[in-house]
């Protein structure tokens, strides 16, 4: 069996209810709170993954947090433009976001970096690119 | 509950079967397996089979092979953890005193996919982002590195260990020794690891008969007892979590220790989950071995090779031996139980007589891993 593109969402935005943009194209990052027991997840779910409660709403992540670890990735299947960097950025409020990390050479990254959210062509799928919410060295 | 003995192992060696099916690979291990056992196959009452990618009854494509039908089958899968978690669905049933004479396998055949990273569950959030396996331990071996200080040789030697044990085994998918600089200059997949520092792809099958101590004695004079059997899964955790220790490893181990009332000091031998050279310096650590941070200089001593204090993998590991993930569990006890048998050649630990195995996967959004399980056998 051939390795195809179908692990890459084709719509956009690829996150669906886990990234809004505003008209402007800036992004935020949508994540779950629970209004029972406070609990705070990434991406959103209708349950609490705590208490089981369904008495949830959206909780809008902070654009700014660390670079907890990362990986240049030069395998990966059909789709995804290769090499790109995979990360885990932890945002406060205790919510880890595995994400791209782009505009940067990854020689110039450093553990627990300051990094700001952005967006990026992250693939090509059968209706064209493909774009996802990544990190970006914040500036300054 | 009773107590259960391994009285048969076999495994073909771990290679790419291309042109083989998935019941073509199976079923020379499990005939491997009952011939061993002594027993014939009307003894065996019910049969566990572990397979993460094989499909719809994987067991009953095997075994219809040998005949072996009528009887109870479950299919198991659990990843990486697949034969191993049937393994212990096997050991329960016999220590309660359900069955007296079972069979488990485990049986994949990954050529079926054309090669590259292992497919992993499209549901999953962090796929469809791009995470694959490489990736997750890579990262997990950046953030080892920064923290301890581990030194990219350092982490390369884990698979010159690995392959120079492998060299020594004929159903070792690698079996040539390799450099330090051969590592390190390998083709690049998620850094900081090259080709070398990941696990092949490949197909395999691997069996082991069970019985209950009793029964056992009807058939073997040296049946090697289960000593625990444990099973978890992973902790889903929304937050932050420390990468460089593997949460769900170290809980398994503590219950492991407890349930067998051996420690880690009284280990022989180990076959643990190397699918990447930094899961092996993971693991040292997590199963209790040495202490935090101290891995990279358990491996440099010596300790863990043929020969040394605690030798691990000496089968080559996933690393050299291969890694068909859903017939792994089962073939790390096939390796454990021929070390407590003394009948491992030239890779041959002196003197064995504790071994543990340690088998864990599935990279899903949110958990260290999906699954783990650690058995512990003694003579």
């Amino acid at each position: 069996m051939a390795q195809t593109a179908e692990n890459i969402h084709e719509k956009y935005p690829l996150d669906g209810a886990a990234l809004r943009l505003a008209t402007d194209g800036t992004p935020t990052l949508i994540g779950l709170e629970c209004a029972d027991c406070g609990t705070r997840a990434f991406p959103p779910a209708p349950v609490c993954p705590e208490c089981m409660s369904e008495n949830v709403r959206d909780f809008e992540l902070p654009d700014s947090g660390s670079l907890y670890t990362w990986s240049v990735v030069h395998v990966a299947p059909k789709g995804w433009n290769v090499p790109y960097i995979a990360g885990y950025v932890d945002l406060p409020q205790s919510v880890r976001v595995f994400a791209h990390i782009v505009g940067v050479d990854a020689a110039d990254l450093e553990m627990d970096m300051a990094v700001t959210l952005t967006t990026t062509v992250v693939g090509e799928g059968e209706n064209g690119t493909v774009e996802s919410y990544a990190f970006t060295p914040a500036k300054g | 509950m009773r107590e259960v003995s391994v009285i048969g192992v076999g495994m073909i060696p771990f290679a790419k079967y291309r042109e083989k099916t998935l019941a073509e690979i199976g079923w020379p291990a499990v005939k491997a397996a009952i011939e061993d056992a002594g027993v014939d196959k009307k003894d065996i009452e019910a049969a566990y089979c572990g397979s993460a990618l094989g499909g719809m009854m994987s067991g009953q494509r095997v075994l219809k092979q040998l005949g072996i039908t009528g009887l109870p089958i479950t299919n198991v899968e659990n990843a990486c953890s697949s034969s191993s978690s049937a393994f212990r669905q096997a050991y329960i049933a016999v220590a309660a005193g359900v069955y007296d004479v079972v069979l488990v396998l485990g049986v994949e055949k990954l050529t079926k996919f054309g090669g590259g990273t292992l497919p992993l569950e499209k549901e999953d959030f962090e796929v469809t982002h791009g995470l694959v396996m490489p990736a997750l331990y890579g990262m997990r071996a950046r953030r080892y590195m920064h923290d301890h200080g581990l030194t990219k040789e350092q982490l390369a030697s884990v698979a010159v260990k690995a392959h120079k044990h492998g060299a020594k085994n004929e159903d070792a998918q690698y079996r040539n020794e390799v450099t330090l600089e051969e590592v390190l200059g390998a083709r690049e997949i998620a850094d900081p690891f090259t080709l070398l520092h990941c696990c092949p792809s490949g197909d395999g099958a691997s069996a082991v008969v069970i019985a209950s101590a009793e029964k056992a004695k009807q058939f073997t004079t040296k049946p090697v007892r289960v000593a625990c059997s444990e099973v978890n899964s992973g902790k889903y955790m929304t937050g932050f979590r420390d990468m460089t220790t593997p949460e769900i490893t170290v809980r398994g181990a503590k219950q492991a220790y407890e349930e067998a009332a051996i420690g880690p000091d009284d280990v022989d031998v180990a076959e643990v989950h190397d699918a990447f050279t930094i899961a092996e310096l993971l693991y040292y650590e997590a199963l209790g071995f040495c202490d935090k941070g101290e891995s990279a200089k358990l491996l440099e001593d010596g300790d863990t090779s043929i020969g040394g204090r605690i030798p691990i993998n000496p089968s080559g590991g996933l690393l050299s031996k291969g890694h068909p993930i859903g017939a792994t569990g089962t073939a790390q006890i096939v390796e454990v139980v021929r070390q407590l048998r003394g009948q491992s050649g030239n890779r041959q630990v002196e003197g064995a007589k504790v071994g543990l195995t340690h088998c864990t996967g599935g990279g899903i959004s949110g958990f260290d891993h999906g699954a783990c399980s650690i058995h512990m056998f003694s003579v």
